[in-house]
């Protein structure tokens, strides 16, 4: 117990504990399900998980600045549309011009939403709730309501979601799910490290702090939704390539599963603590559960059901769960340092 | 209060943006005023306002209830589900609602007496209850309900009004009553205002707000049936979505979203504003997203324009002293 | 003035030239003057404390000299030059930094980064290893053992204590001021901390020590300054000063200010508690009270005293003793329950906790007991609302043009009589006035207390909580006082002089 306190915080005990749940989920999916444990099994769990992972990384920008962004799922969808029209209309476009593309539209777009919740000082949940259905309007608008089709796509696009990274054994990393965890890394590292990204735990740990010691609060607020809005765009981009064929209802809804994705990867709702990697083992749980169950024969509508449960479940155990175990390693703290205290703690108020 | 800060009220500028539209509805089409197309009009949107008024409780006290629509489309499923079993519908009907009042107490519980936020609980009820829908009635769409029960969703009963309308008018009039005259809506803005005031004075904030959660659930409940009802036929993915348009409706209606101000007064001018502005968009051949569209930018709009209004003011008053 | 008490000081920083010098500093909020022409100069090694009793305008000061108010009047001077303050961040720039006995941390950060989260140059890329070390190495030099590691959310508040200090010796500051540093922590740690004060002093940084504990500031401070009612009252070398006559200067005010209570008769006995306590809160509490009979509660900030209030009303229940209220042995669980039984609570925090500011008076004050104000389906009757808030409006004159106006439209003063007449309106047998005139205007006090005359009067058992020393003592048959979450004294209406109180409140033998 004393060497678990040592090397480990009780936040990554959260986290292991969703890695150990994940393991689980699978162990039992395999007794349940014949040929589970294959590479096609695999490649279907991480081509769902990718694309819910890059849009996760953003959201938990955002969630831990004490904000929510509701507009993913319409950036998701307005930007798979969008290159996917440019790119039926412009076969020659190189493709990192159509990944800036995407890149482009989610990053105005997110930009519109922070401007409003940082510098309008309009609530994220209302803007984002509006611009959730301003930005599909304008997709629906935009493309008269018609398909972008897997024929007028460019082969190296469609060809993409089967590109390997790397293979092991017989496992096939793909390369977007490589990207995916690529982006996690970077953002894991970036937000542990750079001490830019580090304001954003500041700024939602304590906000008042933040500002008296002249943290720059609404320029915080702005680029985690721009960031949430340019990683939404790239996995628009991703989207287009795993689907071919987009319509206006593309990634309707992906905003609810992003948000659960994150809440279930331990990132507090009120902001100030949760990590990027956290985000990306609550994706892989709904991954899992989703293309598990779709398999299963009982009833892939059982998965929405579990999904709830999980969030519930998610949420109590950081309210309740979590304060216990820093009580714990709270009290081998004032072991250390209150070796005599003669007096308990006398200032309350 | 004086006549400029009237007319500066909220309700004001809605009643304003009403009669606009309204006026430009008349000219545009003579159709507008007919009866027959005053009740298409609430009857299209008529489960999302019922919803909408228990809502506005909801937000006032300083709360959100995400799950409204998932337990509109629980409630019809388990009717369906339960009919198809060989119930008889009424006590079908009655089972579904015993449903959504169940629904209802698992979010006040959690929101109420275990503390955790109502945002992440009702979030955990979107997806969750719209799963157990999903499990009772998988992909079928299940119909075949008895004739009086369709009839009750698309026969006018009284004169030209639909059941349904007459719930929401009924309801209208009670929320009014219960928000603005009795002991139950003075607690609900007291908590939404400041909720340890609240409790420094002996008010029981748990059980108001539990209450308020399973007051909300049962009316999605009710409103999923008569949904129900009125398109003859139920599916896993009834009502979804539809919490997005109940909250704007709330909002655009003046309530704050911290909670504590806002009246029905405004919600039921809002719903009129929404309804007659996709009415009157639907005639101008103006499809339905660029009219969700227009109403998500009138959404922000509704709280970024007095917030830049009083921006403007105080640094307009800065500059003067 | 003030400073050259100081420069007459013989030996070593008395020829220090001064770091800091505030000139003629004035403030004022509302009714209240917080400042009224302070000079004070703060020099290269020297421990300089401030003292004074609560609302004595030390905070304010504070809270100038660190960039979150800005004075009415006077400057502000660096080493010579004139300086604006205009915020924390510039007050840091300045090398002015602050010690709170409440620290101010991110609660999800690490130790280490807490510590360093305002370096203005930290780079680009943390260094945690570098970070980690370096934290290890300030809170070794405090000779505390912390994890640098672990999130400032778990810790204790004495650790977190040793955190802000930390921070602020991270930042290498030229002007250190602590404002009640010692107050959460263990006698082991004082001394600690003295040491660190010491050597910071030595390597010629200013410090202002501001305490309540008169023991603590005469071990280590060098010179020392009064502050009563806003106005600096003298500085002194240490050498010079004694706790009499520091207390003494501290309470010197005239008394004239609040004519005594005249005594009501004393009725029969309405509350007796034994032994009661909360853990970690307070501890020990024993005394009765008589209807009619007005028991004062003194103290400094955070001894207990609004602790007790609030088991009392079941807001945070006793978790020790026994409460016997009119003969019977209660436990009391929560307001509700407490309000059943005759007890009321005002609280001094009007704004959070006692009003509703958006809404209007005759709802604020109906809201305790609204089912007295329902007709049988439910709806409240506002004529009846209405006539209680005109009745309470003409009784304590609450200066308003109608009692359908929003709380927050008041003047301090009267949202304060609202609070009283809300409470009033429960028919309360035990009222807890806690702090109820801090804040509000002269004239308004004065009404405050003759009310709290007249409802002694009428057979109403009145527990007082108040810092403001001569009130309590006007207002009060006999006054009990708290020391950090113990009862020191009850003293008797004669034996109760604003020497012997504040002697028990500071822990300090007092021959007078």
């Amino acid at each position: 117990m004393k060497w678990l306190q040592r090397h480990i915080r009780p936040e990554q005990v959260r986290e292991l504990s969703l890695l150990l749940l994940i393991v689980a989920a699978v162990l039992i999916f395999g007794s349940m399900i014949d040929g589970y444990y294959t590479s096609r099994t695999f490649n279907r769990i991480t081509s769902s998980v990718a694309i819910i992972t890059v849009v996760a990384v953003g959201q938990t920008l955002v969630v831990l600045t004490r904000n929510i962004d509701l507009a993913v799922g319409s950036i998701v969808g307005c930007t798979a549309y969008f290159t996917g029209a440019q790119l039926a209309a412009h076969h020659g476009m190189p493709p990192v011009v159509a990944v800036l593309i995407a890149m482009a539209l989610g990053c105005v777009m997110g930009a519109i939403n922070g401007a409003l919740v940082a510098y309008g000082r309009v609530p994220s949940i209302i803007v984002t709730l509006g611009s959730l259905a301003i930005f599909r309007g304008i997709l629906i608008d935009y493309s008269g309501a018609r398909t972008v089709t897997t024929d007028s796509l460019p082969k190296w696009l469609l060809e993409l979601p089967r590109l390997n990274f790397v293979t092991i054994g017989d496992l096939d990393i793909r390369a977007m799910f490589a990207l995916a965890v690529g982006i996690v890394l970077l953002f894991q590292i970036g937000t542990s490290f750079l001490n830019v990204a580090r304001q954003f735990y500041a700024m939602g740990s304590n906000p008042d702090a933040a500002e008296l010691i002249g943290m720059p609060a609404r320029r915080i607020v702005f680029s985690a939704f721009v960031l949430s809005g340019t990683l939404s765009g790239l996995a628009g981009f991703m989207f287009l390539a795993r689907f071919g064929s987009i319509t206006v209802e593309a990634a309707r809804g992906m905003e609810l599963q992003v948000v659960a994705a994150v809440v279930v990867g331990g990132v507090n709702i009120f902001g100030g603590s949760g990590t990027v990697f956290g985000a990306m083992l609550g994706a892989i749980m709904i991954g899992t559960l989703e293309q598990s169950l779709f398999r299963l024969q009982i009833s892939e509508f059982w998965r929405d059901a579990i999904l709830g449960l999980l969030i519930l479940l998610a949420v109590a155990s950081d309210a309740v769960i979590l304060n216990r175990l820093r009580a714990i390693w709270a009290r081998t703290d004032l072991k250390l340092v209150a070796r005599d205290s003669a007096s308990p703690a006398e200032a309350k108020r | 209060m004086n006549i400029r800060a009237r007319l500066l009220r909220w309700e004001t500028l809605l009643l304003a943006m009403l009669v606009v539209i309204a006026g430009l509805n008349i000219a545009y089409s003579p159709f507008y005023l007919g009866v027959g197309n005053i009740v298409n009009l609430f009857q299209l949107s008529i489960e999302k306002i019922i919803v909408a008024l228990i809502m506005t409780l909801i937000i006032i006290c300083g709360e959100i209830d995400l799950s409204v629509a998932s337990v509109m489309g629980l409630a019809s499923c388990v009717t369906a589900w339960l009919f198809q079993m060989g119930w008889p519908m009424p006590w079908a009907l009655v089972a579904a609602l015993a449903v959504g009042g169940v629904a209802g107490l698992i979010n006040g519980f959690w929101t109420a007496y275990v503390g955790l936020p109502s945002l992440a609980v009702t979030l955990a009820g979107l997806i969750g209850y719209r799963g157990v829908a999903r499990i009772l009635v998988e992909d079928r769409a299940i119909g075949g309900y008895p004739l009086w029960f369709n009839n009750l969703g698309q026969q006018p009963q009284f004169g030209p009004l639909t059941i349904s309308i007459v719930i929401f008018l009924a309801m209208f009039a009670i929320m009014a009553v219960v928000l603005h005259r009795s002991a139950l809506g003075r607690l609900v803005y007291v908590m939404g205002n400041n909720l340890q005031a609240a409790r420094y004075s002996g008010v029981r904030v748990r059980r108001v707000k539990l209450l308020l959660f399973v007051a909300s659930s049962m009316i999605a409940a009710l409103a999923g049936l008569l949904y129900a009802a009125r398109l003859g036929s139920v599916r896993g993915d009834m009502a979804q979505g539809f919490e997005l348009d109940v909250i704007t409706m709330v909002l655009l209606g003046g309530v704050s979203i911290f909670g504590g101000s806002g009246n029905l007064l405004g919600v039921g001018l809002s719903i009129l504003v929404i309804l007659n502005l996709r009415n009157g968009m639907g005639l101008a051949d103006i499809t339905g997203n660029t009219q969700t569209s227009v109403i998500g930018a009138l959404l922000i709009l509704s709280v970024l324009v007095p917030n830049m209004a009083r921006m403007i003011h105080t640094r307009w008053k800065g500059r003067e002293t | 003035m003030s400073w050259t008490a100081a420069q007459q000081r013989p030996g070593g920083a008395a020829t220090a030239p001064p770091i800091l010098e505030m000139r003629g500093i004035a403030k004022r909020f509302g009714a209240t003057q917080a400042l009224d022409d302070v000079s004070l100069t703060l020099r290269a090694g020297e421990i300089h404390a401030l003292l004074g009793e609560n609302g004595a305008g030390k905070s304010t000061l504070i809270k100038i000299m660190t960039g979150v108010y800005q004075p009415d009047r006077g400057e502000i001077l660096l080493s010579g030059q004139p300086i604006a303050i205009g915020s924390a961040a510039e007050a840091q720039r300045h090398g002015i930094a602050a010690i709170y006995q409440e620290p101010l941390l991110f609660p999800d950060l690490n130790v280490a980064e807490n510590i360093f989260v305002s370096h203005q140059n930290r780079g680009v890329v943390t260094n945690w290893r570098k970070m980690f070390r370096e934290a290890e190495a300030i809170l070794a030099t405090l000779g505390v053992t912390l994890d640098v590691r672990s999130p400032a959310r778990g810790l204790t508040l004495a650790a977190q204590q040793s955190v802000e200090i930390a921070k602020a010796i991270s930042l290498n500051v030229r002007v250190l001021i602590m404002d009640e540093p010692t107050a959460s922590l263990s006698a082991h740690e004082v001394g600690q901390l003295f040491r660190l004060v010491r050597d910071l002093r030595d390597q010629g940084v200013a410090i202002l020590f501001v305490s309540h504990r008169m023991e603590e500031v005469f071990q280590i401070a060098d010179s020392v300054t009064v502050f009563r009612d806003g106005r600096l009252i003298s500085t002194r070398p240490a050498a010079e000063v004694s706790p009499q006559s520091a207390i003494a200067d501290m309470v010197g005010r005239e008394m004239g200010l609040f004519q005594r209570r005249a005594p009501a008769p004393k009725g029969e006995k309405l509350l007796s508690v034994q032994g009661l306590g909360r853990t970690g809160v307070f501890s020990d509490v024993s005394f009765d009270l008589h209807r009619g009979e007005v028991l004062g509660f003194a103290g400094l900030i955070g001894a207990g005293r609004t602790d007790i209030g609030l088991a009392l009303f079941g807001i945070e229940p006793a978790t020790a003793g026994q409460i016997v209220l009119n003969g019977k042995t209660e436990t009391i669980r929560s307001p509700r329950q407490a309000m059943s039984l005759g007890v009321a609570y005002v609280s001094e925090d009007r704004r959070q906790l006692g009003l509703s500011l958006p809404m209007s008076i005759s709802a604020n004050i109906s809201l305790p007991v609204l089912s007295r104000y329902l007709t049988r389906l439910g709806l409240i009757r506002t004529s009846q609302e209405r006539d209680t808030a005109e009745g309470f409006r003409k009784r304590l004159s609450i200066r308003t043009p109608n009692v359908e106006l929003p709380v927050a439209k008041l003047s301090g003063g009267n949202q304060q009589k609202v609070m009283l007449s809300k409470w009033l309106n429960t028919h309360p047998a035990l009222l807890i006035l806690d702090e109820p005139t801090r804040g509000i205007d002269v004239g308004a006090k004065a009404e405050v207390h003759a009310m709290i005359g007249e409802l002694a009067a009428e057979g109403i058992g009145i527990i007082l909580i108040s810092s403001d020393l001569p009130e309590v003592l006007a207002m009060s048959d006999r006054v009990l006082v708290m020391r950090e979450g113990r009862q020191m004294a009850i003293l008797d209406g004669g034996a109760a002089t604003s020497q012997t109180v504040m002697t028990a409140a500071m822990g300090q033998e007092f021959a007078a």
